[in-house]
């Protein structure tokens, strides 16, 4: 498949200096690196916030900027539509006028999505009349999505969607973002300072440090390049699964849930049987174990396939295959004594209360 | 209770100070914007130029007014051969006297309504589709639309009271351009002081009407800075 996005850019501050020279495929592509790496100095440039130094930014073959051919159109004619981090709605209009701010604008022979199937897919029916000031963070985000996505654009930018989200609203709206990806088709460039993020989601990624572009591969392949490693914070890697929930145990204090044909056990949850939610489950939290073990107080044992394992620095990150891949993150002292194999397989242990729930 | 001659005056005064808000305004608009969202070389001058009027005495202010529009400054000839227009000693110079100093009130007040909307909107909007003048319209005038009323009923106290520049320009013509302080001048000239207290007490029933309604404005426009338009996490 061709590209979707061509960057070649440059652009110097005072005390940083961006550099990217990358060609984006379709499907989702993740910018990865820690805070002040110019993720989004990447991110304005291609929408045209920001003009680069030098270079290029090519989105389906059309030039959208270039200091060869002295072009740089203005945002308004790049046909990108942008999620900003603080959602930027417009205070002065209800969530259906902010929707329909940008749809209105888009040529008619252009609009390829239709705001009400929108309104559906984000589940924005009862919000319809308010102004954005009345809206939950979680809210806010779905309609500044509806907003970017009425404008039917060639390319959807992401900027830290679930950064200002506490953490029991993350899973719905990571689960809205993959709908509209499956439903709407719409390349995405998804900017992220969370690996757990990036893996859960993106096809691609592109890992920035301070301006330098360090790496631009396959997610589990970025992350194992000797630069990347260091961008990973200890214990900051986390798995994230949609589960559907099977049914409550109050007497026993849990929550079986299914990630496939696995049942998990959960801390007792109060979300009706049948829905769907996310899970987080720290790499770190997960114990490994070549022989199922008996007799143990954690709820979870479970049989995967090692399927890799890769030295970040000084820590090792195991992948196993039970239903989706899964993170584990142990010591290089662990590794030794467990005799690993790739292809071989291996027990994950977890207590229920390291699954938590997302929703 | 007032005279006609008097009523005449705050006729005039009113008339005057709403075309001089009238032609303030959209100018006072423009070269705020400028100088909130553009940076370029003189602009230092703009910013100069135009707070002059609110530093330099007034009858100098209708001085400068005088050399250009009589028959015989640039703008003046200009109007009289084009129209047959004689804009100096008519109501229209006063008007045009009043915009003129109330304009870098109206310019101070409406850049800091401006700068008190999240830039980032526009970009938004922007990004949606809308070009740089469509964002104006749409996103930052509204959300700054008090502090631009309010920035106008300054400019229209302001021109209510003004003296200086507008009996060099417009002259003390009972009827015709005599507006209230001029009017309060010359009673005191004559010693009335009854008609000139009269007078003062309309001027200030006037001056405090505005300012309340402007007072109105400004503490409410602290509502229109919405903290979700403006979340600077």
């Amino acid at each position: 498949m061709g590209h979707v996005l061509e960057l070649n850019l440059r652009k110097s501050y005072p005390d940083f200096r961006l550099s990217v020279s990358a060609a984006f495929p379709p499907g989702i592509v993740a910018v990865f690196g820690p805070s002040g790496s110019g993720k989004t100095t990447l991110l304005n440039s291609v929408a045209g916030l920001v003009a680069p130094d030098d270079g290029h930014v090519i989105l389906n073959g059309r030039t959208l900027f270039s200091t060869g051919q002295k072009l740089n159109l203005p945002p308004e004619r790049r046909r990108i539509g942008y999620m900003f981090q603080e959602s930027l709605l417009f205070p002065h209009m209800t969530v259906q006028e902010n929707i329909l701010y940008g749809y209105r604008l888009t040529e008619s022979r252009l609009r390829r999505i239709d705001p009400a199937r929108l309104v559906d897919l984000l589940e924005l029916g009862p919000l319809m009349d308010r102004r954005p000031g009345s809206l939950s963070a979680g809210e806010r985000q779905r309609v500044v999505l509806a907003r970017a996505l009425a404008t039917s654009p060639d390319l959807l930018l992401l900027d830290e969607p679930l950064a200002s989200l506490h953490v029991g609203i993350k899973g719905r709206i990571l689960r809205y973002l993959k709908a509209v990806h499956r439903r709407l088709s719409i390349p995405m460039v998804y900017v992220s300072h969370s690996m757990s993020e990036v893996l859960a989601l993106a096809h691609h990624v592109l890992v920035l440090d301070r301006g330098r572009q360090i790496a631009f591969d396959h997610p589990r392949k970025a992350l194992a390049q000797p630069l990347a490693a260091p961008l990973l914070t200890a214990g900051s890697l986390e798995n994230l699964f949609d589960v559907t929930v099977l049914e409550h145990r109050p007497s026993v204090g849990i929550t079986l849930a299914a990630l496939g044909d696995t049942v998990l056990a959960l801390s007792l949850l109060d979300h009706p049987a049948g829905e769907m939610i996310s899970v987080a489950i720290k790499a770190s939290d997960v114990i490994l174990a070549s022989q199922r073990p008996e007799n143990i107080s954690a709820r979870n044992v479970l049989e995967a396939r090692v399927e890799e394992i890769q030295f970040l620095g000084n820590r090792v990150l195991a992948q196993a295959r039970l239903h989706e891949r899964w993170l584990v993150e142990i010591t290089p002292d662990a590794l030794e004594n467990l005799n690993l194999e790739v292809g071989g397989s291996v027990w994950l242990i977890l207590k229920s209360t390291s699954i938590t729930p997302l929703d | 209770m007032l005279s006609s001659g008097e009523l005449q005056a705050l006729r005039l005064s009113l008339q005057a100070a709403t075309l001089g808000t009238l032609l303030g305004l959209p100018l006072a608009l423009s070269i705020a914007w400028i100088l909130v969202k553009s940076s370029f070389r003189g602009k230092v001058v703009l910013d100069t130029l135009v707070s002059l009027p609110l530093i330099l005495p007034p009858v100098i202010t209708g001085y400068f007014m005088l050399l250009l529009l009589s028959r015989g400054g640039p703008a003046g000839a200009l109007l009289h051969r084009a129209f047959g227009v004689d804009l100096v000693f008519t109501w229209l110079a006063a008007g045009l006297a009043a915009g003129l100093v109330s304009l870098p009130l109206m310019v101070r007040a409406i850049e800091v309504a401006i700068a008190g909307v999240d830039p980032r909107l526009e970009q938004a909007a922007r990004s949606l589709g809308a070009g740089p003048l469509r964002a104006l319209a749409t996103v930052t005038l509204p959300l700054a639309y008090r502090g631009i009323l309010a920035a106008a009923l300054l400019g229209f106290a302001r021109g209510l009271g003004e003296f200086g520049a507008t009996i060099v320009v417009a002259g003390n013509i009972p009827g015709q351009t005599q507006t209230l302080p001029l009017a309060i001048f010359t009673d005191l000239q004559a010693g009335d002081d009854s008609a000139a207290l009269r007078l003062v007490a309309v001027s200030l029933v006037l001056a405090l009407l505005t300012l309340t309604a402007h007072h109105f404005l400004a503490r409410r426009r602290g509502l229109l800075r919405h903290p979700w338009a403006t979340s600077s996490n």
